[in-house]
This record gives structure tokens, C-alpha cells and sequence, in this order.
């Protein structure tokens, strides 16, 4: 089996490193105390409102991380979820996480018992609360489905990764009248979760969640970091467009911006030996 | 033992005598488990700082592991002649790694299926509310779980594929299983009429602009575009010719189709690449804090 490495196109793996210097550069600025901007997320100013429809129904709130297999997406997803338990602990409000990977499951299970601790009501914990339904995708959606018209429940948190099951969870919510709050990398959810759901974070909202909610420093800085590596981005696909507009699409600076053989042509060129 | 020498039989890095194999085997798995079993009352012991220094490190080492491998340069035939050219010393190592994410991942799953089952057997012992949907869910599982067992092990030759389990497994999976899959995902077709009648209600100048642009993808996409624009009003397929002036591009431009094929390419595929860009960028950065214990959220 192959691997992809850095060698294969030094140009990405250039540009990884410099994304990686400028989030960890960031991080060190707020660490040493510079005062730094986010701008306003309403899906997440709206998580207190959604809670707080629950306490006053007294009907539960699900948690539902999707089809997330235990990695960056679900870590960043349970540090979610903690952040809704803690809320929910102060007025012990009943919850439900439903997962569809036993390892997320697990790890949920640790999360929000320490989410309870922290919160200081560790009595409200119940194991029983955080459930693995079924690793098969219909077989989580129908779970999730029966469970939301069941309890009837009044909020409704779904961050992660989604795939079809995404439309079943938001109109279910809708029908039984839930406040839904959902945020998804999987970008071709984003129409159903818009369409169905009260408030939608897109895309890479979605990691800045932690940093919105907790302010701590260095989230913040990461923050930051990424948005000068988005700068970046914006600023080569600019340039490229010009240099493409200007050199044609086989001049070696095109090739170089991520075709296979680019960085050996773009050499080559500069060392005089032409383009290919 | 039959079911292990099986196992056993099917990898190939096993090169020990037939003989040693089943011990060989069986002295790892039981030292592992031992292992194990022993750095759970290690860690308990320790006290939250120390343990944290140890998830730090090990967190920090496997982190290591897969950037070195990712950066280090391939192709070393110039130092070792026989050498892969198409890996570094490295690589060998990374099937290993992900075999042992999957040994957590399967002691993982028999932990979300404990924990299942010992909810519903809860439901029923304490006859909670709707504990006849918990009868339903133990039944079929035990009784989904032993066909899959017995099947995955006639599939092996290990036992006997009778009749019994041959119709059972099939009505079980086959028309069972799949069709409730199929079911369940057909409901995404009357989701979408609802999501989309709310989506698409006039309520203000963004709403009407969505659909709008939504009626004319659709219809564009579909045969009906075809005919209104080639066959009723009689506008020219296919793009226009060299050195066509103004008009008539502009004609050969204006079909449904040609209008949702641009929507669908030029505004709508750079916004999602925008967001691939921006969720990429966000998993580095995630992973960098995850990888250097910077992100405190679950850890």
C-alpha cells in the first residue's frame, strides 16, 4: 500500500508547515497576553436559549455527534457537548447523547461525567444517558429518529460528521417542534441542515466553536493562526488566477501550485532547463 | 484452540513451525492483556498530574510518529540499494499502527454493546415505560448476532452451513436488514420535499433569490430544461461559433441547461471549495493542539 509524503509535492507539504508555524505563533501571541477579536456566532449564542427551553419544558436535550469516527471531528464535537453539559448540569436538565461509533461512545462517557464534576452536580450523571445505538448508518438514523418523537424532545445539538442520515435527524426535531442548533464539516449537509434547523454552523466554524464558547487564549491564537493560513489561501488562488491569466495554465508557477511533477518543473525552469 | 490455529493460519508474518504458532500466539495476546491489565491500577495510582504527563507523552510520541514519516524523504536507494523507493524506514510501520486503532476500536464496540444491552435488560427488568421496545431490541439481537456468528464461521469452514442457518441468515440480512436500510433512507425523499417548502418560502430578498436560483438548477438539470429552451423557444445547443458575435453568444449561452450548469460550476462549486479550504485548515490547526495537549476540551 502507498502513502502520500511530503516529497510527493514539497510545495503542500511547505504550506502545511507554515499554516502549522502561523497557528502555533498565534498561540504564543495570546499566551503573552495580546488581546485578541472574534467576531459574533448566533448558532452558538443560541445554545444558552435552547437549554433554557428545555429546563422550562422539562424535556430532554440530544447530543448527537453523527456517523463521527473517534478523530479530530468527534473530539472537537464532545468538547461541544461538555460545554453543553456543563450548561444543562446547572439545571439539571435531562440529556441524551446518541453515538454511532463505539469509540466516541467511550470517550462521550468520560467527557460527560467529567463535564458533571466539573460542573459540581456529579449525582446528575447516568451512564444510561450517553448511548451507542448501531455502527450501520439507517439503523443509528432510526434510533435517533424513535428516540427524538419519543421523549419528545426539546432541543436538539448535532455537531460532527454527517452523511444522509443528517435529514432525518432535523426534520424529526422539527416535527416534535426541537430548537436545533447543528454544525457539520461534511459540506453537502449544510443545504438540509440550513433548510431544517433553527441555527447552522458551517464549515470551519465548526473548530472555532471551542474557542467561542471557552475564550481561552489558546484557542483564540489558533484561531487567529488559521485565518492568516485562510489568508494565504485566498491570496494564492488570487495570484493564481493572475499568473494563469498571464503565463498560461503550463507555466512551471501554475504546476508548481499543486500539479503532479510541478516542483520539478518549476526548478527546472528556474535552473533554465524549461518547463517540463 | 480450532478457531485461533484458523485465525492464525490466515496471516502471513506468522512464519514460525506449524507447532510453535498457537503458542507463540497465545503468549502474546495473553502478555498484551496482562500489560493491559496492568497499567489501569498503575495509572489509577498515580495521581491527575502524572497521568496527564503520561497521556502528554504518548499523545506526543504517536503524533511524532505520523509527521516524521509524512516529511521524512522516500526513496533512500542511494544509501540502501534494495530499499522501497516508494517509502522511508518509517512507513512499514504505519499498517501496524492502524491495526492496533482497530483492536481499540473492537474493544470499544464490545463496550457501546454492553452498554446497550445493559440498558434495555434495565427497561425490562424494571418495566420503565415502552419496555416492550427493549423486548424487541434484546430478541433481535441475540438472535441477529448468533446467525452473523455462525455465519462469519461456516464462511470459514469452521462449522457446518446447514439450512437452517443458510434461509435464516437470509431472511435475517437480506430481506430483513437491507429493506429496513431502504426504508429508512427512502424517508429522506419526503424529508426533502418538507425541508425544501420551508427553505423555499418567499420571506425576504435572500429566500427569494435561493429560490429562484433552486427553480432554475432544478428544472435545468432535468429533461424538462432541455425542451422549454432547445424545443419550444428554439435557442441554439451546443457553444456558439468562432468568432460569433455578441448576440448570437448570448443565445447559445441562455438554455436552462447551460444556466444551472454555471451555477452549479462557477457559484456554487468555488463556495464549497472556500469551505473545504476553511475546514481543512480548521482539522490542522485542531490536530496540532490535540497534538501538542494545547486543547483541553475532552483530555
Amino acid at each position: 500500500m502507498s502513502y502520500q509524503h511530503a516529497q510527493d509535492n514539497w510545495f503542500a507539504a511547505i504550506v502545511i508547515g507554515f499554516i502549522a508555524l502561523a497557528v502555533l505563533l498565534n498561540i504564543l501571541r495570546a499566551r503573552m497576553g495580546a488581546q485578541l477579536y472574534i467576531r459574533r456566532i448566533p448558532g452558538l449564542d443560541a445554545i444558552d436559549e435552547a437549554i433554557g427551553r428545555s429546563t422550562e419544558l422539562g424535556r430532554p436535550v440530544t447530543m448527537i455527534p453523527g456517523l463521527t469516527a473517534f478523530g479530530v471531528v468527534a473530539v472537537q464535537a464532545l468538547t461541544i457537548f461538555k460545554y453543553i453539559t456543563k450548561q444543562i448540569a446547572r439545571f439539571a436538565t435531562p440529556m441524551r447523547l446518541l453515538s454511532a461509533d463505539a469509540t466516541v461512545f467511550a470517550v462521550a462517557q468520560e467527557a460527560i461525567a467529567d463535564a458533571y464534576n466539573e460542573a459540581g452536580r456529579p449525582d446528575l450523571y447516568d451512564a444510561d444517558n450517553i448511548r451507542f445505538l448501531s455502527d450501520r448508518q439507517f439503523a443509528f438514523a432510526s434510533g435517533v429518529a424513535g428516540l427524538i418523537q419519543r421523549e419528545r424532545v426539546a432541543a436538539s445539538f448535532m455537531f460532527g460528521e454527517f452523511y444522509a442520515e443528517s435529514l432525518i435527524f432535523a426534520e424529526t426535531g422539527n416535527m416534535v417542534g426541537a430548537i436545533q442548533i447543528a454544525g457539520t464539516v461534511s459540506f453537502t449537509q449544510v443545504p438540509f441542515f440550513v433548510a431544517a434547523c433553527d441555527y447552522t454552523i458551517i464549515g470551519d466554524e465548526f473548530y472555532a466553536t471551542s474557542a467561542y464558547l471557552s475564550r481561552e487564549p489558546v484557542l483564540l491564537g489558533s484561531l487567529v493562526g488559521q485565518d492568516i493560513a485562510k489568508l494565504l489561501f485566498a491570496l494564492t488562488a488570487v495570484g493564481g488566477v493572475i499568473a494563469s491569466t498571464i503565463a498560461g495554465t503550463d507555466a512551471p508557477i501554475i504546476k508548481l501550485l499543486g500539479q503532479p511533477g510541478g516542483w520539478e518543473a518549476f526548478w527546472s525552469s528556474l535552473g533554465g532547463g524549461g518547463g517540463q | 484452540m480450532g478457531v485461533l490455529n484458523h485465525l492464525i493460519a490466515q496471516q502471513s508474518v506468522w512464519q514460525l513451525p506449524e507447532g510453535s504458532r498457537v503458542l507463540f500466539a497465545t503468549l502474546i495476546v495473553l502478555g498484551a492483556f496482562v500489560l493491559f491489565l496492568g497499567l489501569i491500577p498503575v495509572l489509577q495510582t498515580l495521581p491527575p498530574r502524572g497521568r496527564r504527563a503520561i497521556v502528554v507523552i504518548i499523545t506526543f510520541l504517536a503524533g511524532l510518529f505520523f509527521a516524521a514519516e509524512f516529511f521524512l524523504p522516500i526513496n533512500w536507494t542511494a544509501i540502501f540499494p534494495k530499499d522501497d523507493p516508494t517509502r522511508n524506514f518509517l512507513t512499514p510501520a504505519i499498517q501496524p499502527a492502524q491495526n492496533v486503532l482497530q483492536i481499540i476500536g473492537a474493544l470499544a464496540l464490545g463496550l457501546g454493546t454492553f452498554g446497550l444491552v445493559r440498558l434495555h435488560l434495565r427497561n425490562v427488568v424494571q418495566k420503565r415505560a415502552q419496555w416492550g421496545y427493549s423486548i424487541v431490541l434484546l430478541v433481535s439481537f441475540i438472535t441477529m448476532a448468533t446467525f452473523s456468528i455462525l455465519n462469519t464461521l461456516a464462511e470459514k469452514e469452521i462449522v457446518e452451513r446447514g439450512p437452517v442457518l443458510e434461509r435464516g441468515f437470509s431472511i435475517l440480512f437480506d430481506y430483513t436488514l437491507v429493506q429496513l436500510d431502504a426504508a429508512m433512507f427512502s424517508l429522506i425523499a419526503f424529508y426533502i420535499f418538507s425541508a425544501a417548502y420551508r427553505a423555499f418560502r418567499i420571506r425576504s430578498i435572500e429566500a427569494s433569490i435561493l429560490m429562484f436560483t433552486a427553480m432554475l438548477v432544478m428544472i435545468g438539470v432535468v429533461p424538462l430544461g432541455a425542451y422549454l429552451s432547445y424545443t419550444l423557444l428554439g435557442l441554439p445547443e451546443g457553444a456558439a461559433p468562432e468568432g460569433a458575435n455578441f448576440l448570437t453568444q448570448v443565445q447559445h449561452n441562455i438554455g436552462l441547461p447551460k444556466i444551472a450548469n454555471w451555477v452549479l460550476t462557477q457559484l456554487n462549486a468555488p463556495a464549497q471549495r472556500a469551505i473545504e479550504f476553511g475546514v481543512g485548515i480548521g482539522g490542522l490547526a485542531m490536530a496540532i493542539r490535540l497534538w501538542l495537549s494545547l486543547e483541553r476540551g475532552v483530555t
